[in-house]
């Protein structure tokens, strides 16, 4: 495997475009709640009372989630970056060379699927650093409680690039690939839920919708019954999260493996 | 053939085919792109697989390359199913150039070496041997499209393997990078490596290939040495070209010699068609005992690309 991780390290080695977006996106994971941070010290300079009523969702232990919450919103790039980087080898033929030169199916698209492992490990690790300076600069006590939300973000990460991952494979195009991540995470899947909570009174059941399910897991940090009512466990969330994955993992790998490339 | 020589020469070649084919069939969708090819690739070979566009020469190589899914049938890589480590032992250049554009043609071939696991420290003689060496550290969208295909080329010799694939090598080549890439194949076929080449030029084939299989829409339409593809399809009679002072002269004086059957004048010269024994040294005796001195005697050989159109048919055919 490190073998293999050599070679994806010389793909991207010098490629700029793929720098400039990672230290983008991680970047602005710390600035997005940056941006949250500064709202919502004013709102609170100018609402004395708010913090005692709501409680500083900067805080600890509240910072683990809110944190996860702001920086969810981002997953999108990783999808694309994932999308690009597989959409690359469909565009230069190079995953046609690769096997020509030697590598198995099966190892091509392996090494892609530990790469998204990698990212998400980096990810969770931004998101730690991040809730550790707002939690610190928020005069609150240092507590590992609701660091859970940290392995939860860790899921929803390989869960938003392993379904952008097999979007790639399936369409090839990254164009195609990318509009259909994104309609359907943000248009798509809102929009099923809200027919399903509001047409249907079904709203636990919306909540198991691909990328809806980790979304639920890290809910809005005010309180999720206003935002997802009747919200099923984190454990049978966590289930259905690991479920989609195995899915997507199965797909991909059959689609690479079985057809024509 | 009968029976028996059919089953002996198949004994021979699976003891020394590089690469055996057997009954593959390929469809997309409704299209039926190959249709039950088998043949089998002599080591030490130049084994040109020819065919006009479209006739299923890429997904034959795309097949045996693990890229593409045969409907039906199988193949072997010295008498063993290959698998992604046998490739490696294998130089490939399948229908265009693949390579990451973003970096440079250095940089390409030591992603190709890492991969085959051999050749790292070949990158510089590959890219010498291809005249891209001092282009080596520009990005490969910057390459014409002859650089690509020689980096192409150079990918394929790293690791310097025994076996290589070249479909249609030539492309996109100007006639100097033309005339390199046939000498770089031939030198190579006298190092005793195997080269299976598809190609749509005839002359290519026919100047560098000791094999040949021809192969239209899919269907395998003949196989064997060059020599035996052409003297299979040999017709009944040999052709002369003759001409010399009188040619009408010639002309009435020709047809009296035996084993001449039809004699003509065409572009200022007399074609005679004449049995296959008939040598043009004992014409040109037959002729000058009957007082006739020539001033041309050219025995027409029939070219694989006659031998070809007829095999496949015009294009309106095709």
């Amino acid at each position: 495997m490190l073998h293999l991780l050599k070679i994806e390290w010389l793909k991207i080695k010098n490629y700029r475009a793929f720098w400039v977006f990672t230290i983008l996106y991680l970047a602005s994971i710390f600035l997005v709640n940056y941006i949250f941070w500064n709202i919502q010290q004013q709102t609170f300079e100018r609402n004395p009372g708010a913090e005692q009523i709501f409680g500083n969702p900067f805080a600890f232990p509240k910072v683990w989630q809110t944190v996860g919450w702001t920086s969810s919103w981002l997953l999108y790039f990783p999808g694309m970056l994932m999308i690009m980087l597989m959409t690359n080898e469909f565009n230069f033929k190079t995953h046609r060379q690769n096997i020509i030169d030697g590598l198995s199916r099966h190892q091509f698209i392996t090494v892609k699927m530990v790469m998204i492992l990698l990212l998400a490990v980096v990810i969770t690790l931004i998101n730690f650093a991040t809730g550790l300076t707002f939690g610190s600069i928020t005069n609150s006590a240092f507590s590992t409680t609701g660091m859970e939300y940290l392995a939860y973000i860790f899921l929803q990460s390989i869960a938003y690039i392993f379904f952008a991952l097999l979007l790639a494979v399936l369409f090839r195009r990254s164009g195609l690939a990318i509009i259909v991540f994104i309609l359907f995470g943000l248009i798509f899947e809102w929009l099923i839920t809200a027919i399903f909570t509001f047409q249907l009174n079904m709203a636990p059941y919306a909540y198991f919708l691909p990328l809806q399910t980790s979304d639920v897991l890290i809910p809005f940090p005010f309180g999720k019954e206003v935002i997802y009512k009747n919200a099923p466990s984190a454990l049978s969330l966590v289930i259905a999260i690991i479920l989609y994955i195995s899915a997507y993992l199965y797909f991909t790998r059959k689609k690479f493996v079985t057809d024509d490339l | 053939m009968n029976g028996k020589e059919n089953l002996s020469s198949k004994k021979y070649t699976l003891m020394t085919a590089v690469l055996s084919v057997q009954n593959i069939t390929k469809f997309y969708g409704s299209i039926q792109a190959l249709k039950n090819v088998s043949f089998d690739v002599p080591k030490g070979s130049v084994f040109g697989i020819l065919g006009p566009n479209g006739s299923g020469k890429t997904t034959l190589l795309g097949i045996v390359m693990d890229i593409l899914r045969p409907t039906s049938g199988t193949f072997q890589f010295f008498g063993v199913t290959p698998d992604a480590d046998r490739r490696k032992q294998i130089g490939t250049l399948l229908e265009t150039p693949n390579f990451y554009h973003y970096l440079s043609g250095e940089q390409n071939l030591r992603i190709a070496a890492e991969i085959k696991g051999r050749g790292l420290d070949q990158i510089d003689d590959v890219l010498t041997k291809v005249n891209l060496y001092q282009r080596r550290k520009s990005k490969f969208s910057t390459y014409s499209l002859g650089m690509k295909q020689r980096l192409a080329i150079a990918s394929a010799l790293l690791g310097n393997p025994n076996v290589l694939v070249f479909d249609e090598p030539t492309n996109g080549l100007d006639p100097v990078g033309i005339a390199e890439i046939r000498e770089l194949i031939r030198q190579l076929a006298s190092e005793g490596k195997t080269i299976i080449m598809a190609s749509h030029i005839l002359d290519e084939v026919e100047k560098v290939c000791t094999h040949v299989a021809i192969i239209q829409k899919g269907d395998l339409k003949t196989v064997g040495t060059v020599h035996e593809v052409l003297s299979r399809n040999a017709d009944a009679y040999a052709s002369i070209e003759i001409s010399a002072d009188n040619n009408e002269q010639l002309l009435v004086v020709v047809k009296t010699i035996p084993g001449v059957k039809d004699a003509y004048l065409q572009d200022g010269y007399v074609r005679i068609l004449c049995e296959q024994s008939l040598s043009a040294r004992e014409l040109n005796k037959a002729l000058f005992e009957n007082g006739i001195v020539l001033e041309r005697l050219l025995p027409q050989r029939k070219t694989l690309e006659k031998t070809f159109l007829e095999i496949t048919g015009t294009i309106s055919e095709q």
